[in-house]
């Protein structure tokens, strides 16, 4: 049955170009795809394409959730069973221990509202009071299959003083198309911590699409990191909520689209309390004739007196066809703060290439250098060396440096 | 060892090369002196395979390689090197990653293994310490917060690393102290040899009592007007160039 039907359309509309969020990424072509929620259970490794593996960050010692197509992979997972930390599935659990978060998302958002429609498994990942999780928990989605939709959703809790890291890796095989509509809440108690990198590798012709919605308590630490190493059509929403003194926001991404690949990047950081920190830096190279949206917003509410807010975003438009709309919104209530916010456009530094080329150094080997000094303070901020490694190699193998 | 035989160049509409010729013998070093806009800059720049300037006629030879058929990758590897007037600070990547894909680059070029991790770090300590480069600067990114003495110092550290068979100093006096051009030109001097040619531009005698020369041309509207030895500086310094300069075209009835 296709996700697309009369009846689901008539309770919220899909978003059309006239909608100032969707107007430099219309899901026209989306909407014209008969696409359906794969029927089948798990499989294991014999459903496992080769092209891919199930790990996809095999140097980073870790614990590893596997969904395909949006199933729930037991046999290819490894949950932590540590203690003083709840990862389970949905699928897994009775009802009355599960998290539950509600941010309305789903009642505001076309996309948010399919996700709670055909919602099908998601990880109820709980940390407990000062728990500081020994490894990273790796989230791996799938998408195999031609015109496959999956609707994961995956809730987090952090409990006071807890410390937890999480990947999210999405791949898709090269011959999929469909969507991924992937949703995340997180609440991050006093004095937690979470790290937070999220990986779109897909190939195909996937619609991916992800909201993220984080909620910080009182001195709370996140640091987020949004990769798109490769992607269709990529939609990435993130939107933080500093609901206590004194908490410390760190989001960053790299985007380098190719060809005609789509990449959007909505973020939303909301200050409504005093004394606390945002750092946001997306740095994006434009090739061929990728198209890409940046949209940055910072609401300061009255209360957030001593707000220290950076936002920077930086572009290369590398080649003739390509093209990049960002826009930066920021609202300030409060009148003891501090906000700095950039947005540029431009073309690699012809100075520095040619005073690399001067030294000998060939011009795509200048400009690969010249990307990875681009790309090094994003990169270097991820909280493990395995994945930052791993995360360049593949840019380095997909663009040929 | 270079041969640049009636070279012009312009960018956009503007002709700025007009002819030049020059004869560059192995170990000579040779300084171009001559009033702002003559061409100095432009001719370094042409050399080094900057393609913002067109050559519209003319040839450079280097050891019988055609220069100007060569990407400023290749001319590099060719052995030509230019110290730059204004280096340029390249955030993000470090000083040494930068010297390693370049002597890398080159020793591909001639068909040699990458370097020795060992044997790259010996070569940065000798070279640095020609120029008093101390290793704070080495390690950090390219030029980034460096002084315009220390910008200068990374120059010469870099041709030295390089070891170039053409070294194109363009105004590395400009923005130096006493003390910075001392250790500057200490630098250049211990890097002359037999098999190393140098074409030094410069817009002061003061450089030159460092630096010696061998031959001292006076570049004006475009060309070459006089040349002579060592001693021409002196007698620039004390007269200035008007007394030299070829009218321009814009004058000329000729």
């Amino acid at each position: 049955m296709s996700v697309f039907t009369d009846k689901f359309l008539a309770t919220l509309p899909p978003p059309t170009r006239k909608s100032e969020r969707w107007k430099y990424s219309p899901i026209t072509k989306l909407l014209n795809n008969e696409i359906s929620i794969s029927t089948e259970g798990a499989q294991g490794i014999n459903g496992w394409p080769e092209s891919v593996l199930p790990n996809p960050v095999l140097n980073l010692d870790a614990y590893l959730v596997v969904f395909k197509n949006g199933t729930f992979e037991p046999t290819l997972s490894d949950l932590p069973v540590s203690d003083g930390v709840d990862c389970i599935p949905f699928s897994k659990m009775d009802q009355s221990g599960s998290l539950k978060f509600s941010n309305g998302y789903h009642q505001k958002e076309w996309i948010g509202e399919l996700n709670e429609t055909y919602r099908q498994d998601g990880l109820s990942l709980h940390v407990h009071r000062n728990v500081k999780v020994d490894r990273p928990i790796v989230i791996h989605h799938l998408t195999d299959g031609i015109n496959v939709a999956s609707f994961p959703k995956h809730l987090i809790k952090v409990d006071e003083g807890g410390e937890l890291n999480v990947v999210i890796w999405s791949s898709a095989t090269d011959r999929s198309s469909g969507m991924y509509n992937g949703l995340l809440e997180a609440s991050i108690g006093p004095n937690a911590m979470l790290s937070l990198e999220k990986v779109c590798n897909e190939g195909g012709k996937v619609f991916h699409f992800s909201h993220e919605h984080i909620v910080q308590e009182r001195d709370s630490k996140l640091k987020m990191h949004t990769f798109t190493i490769k992607g269709d059509w990529v939609r990435n929403e993130l939107e933080i909520i500093s609901r206590g003194k004194g908490t410390d926001s760190v989001f960053n991404g790299a985007y380098l689209p190719l060809g005609t690949e789509h990449i959007d990047n909505h973020t939303t950081m909301d200050h409504t309390s005093s004394d606390c920190t945002s750092s946001e830096l997306y740095r994006g190279i434009m090739y061929g004739n990728s198209t890409g949206v940046f949209n940055g917003k910072v609401f300061v509410r009255p209360d957030a007196q001593k707000t220290n807010a950076f936002q920077q975003n930086t572009n290369i438009v590398a080649d003739r066809g390509a093209a990049i709309n960002t826009k930066p919104e920021l609202e300030i209530y409060a009148d003891d703060v501090k906000c700095a916010h950039g947005c540029t456009v431009g073309q690699f530094d012809l100075d520095a290439l040619f005073y690399l080329k001067s030294r000998g150094i060939d011009e795509k080997a200048a400009k690969a250098l010249l990307v990875e000094a681009f790309l090094a303070d994003v990169l270097s901020s991820v909280s493990s060396t395995e994945l930052s490694t791993e995360i360049m190699r593949i840019y380095t193998e997909r663009h040929g440096w | 060892m270079l041969k640049i035989n009636n070279l012009c160049a312009k960018v956009g509409d503007n002709e700025i090369l007009k002819g030049l010729n020059l004869d560059v013998k192995p170990g000579e070093l040779h300084a171009i002196m001559g009033p702002n806009g003559s061409g100095k800059s432009t001719l370094a720049a042409v050399l080094a395979g900057r393609d913002s300037f067109e050559v519209t006629e003319g040839s450079v030879d280097l050891d019988g390689i055609d220069l100007l058929d060569l990407e400023a990758s290749d001319r590099a590897r060719e052995g030509v090197f230019l110290a730059f007037q204004y280096p340029i600070e390249i955030p993000g990547v470090s000083n040494l990653n930068f010297m390693k894909a370049a002597l890398n680059g080159k020793r591909t070029h001639q068909g040699l293994e990458p370097i020795k991790a060992k044997d790259f770090l010996a070569k940065v300590k000798e070279c640095s310490s020609l120029v008093e480069l101390d290793g704070q600067l080495r390690d950090r990114s390219v030029n980034e917060g460096f002084s315009g003495g220390e910008k200068k110092r990374n120059e010469i550290f870099q041709m030295a690393m390089l070891e170039p068979k053409l070294a194109i100093l363009d105004e590395t006096d400009s923005g130096l102290d006493i003390d910075a051009l001392r250790v500057v030109s200490k630098g250049v001097n211990a890097m002359r040899s037999s098999d190393r040619s140098f074409i030094v531009i410069t817009h002061y005698q003061r450089l030159l009592e460092h630096i010696v020369p061998d031959f001292v041309h006076v570049l004006s509207n475009g060309k070459i007007v006089k040349s002579g030895g060592k001693e021409l500086a002196l007698e620039l310094e004390e007269k200035g160039y008007d007394w030299l300069k070829e009218p321009s075209h814009d004058t000329s009835n000729a």
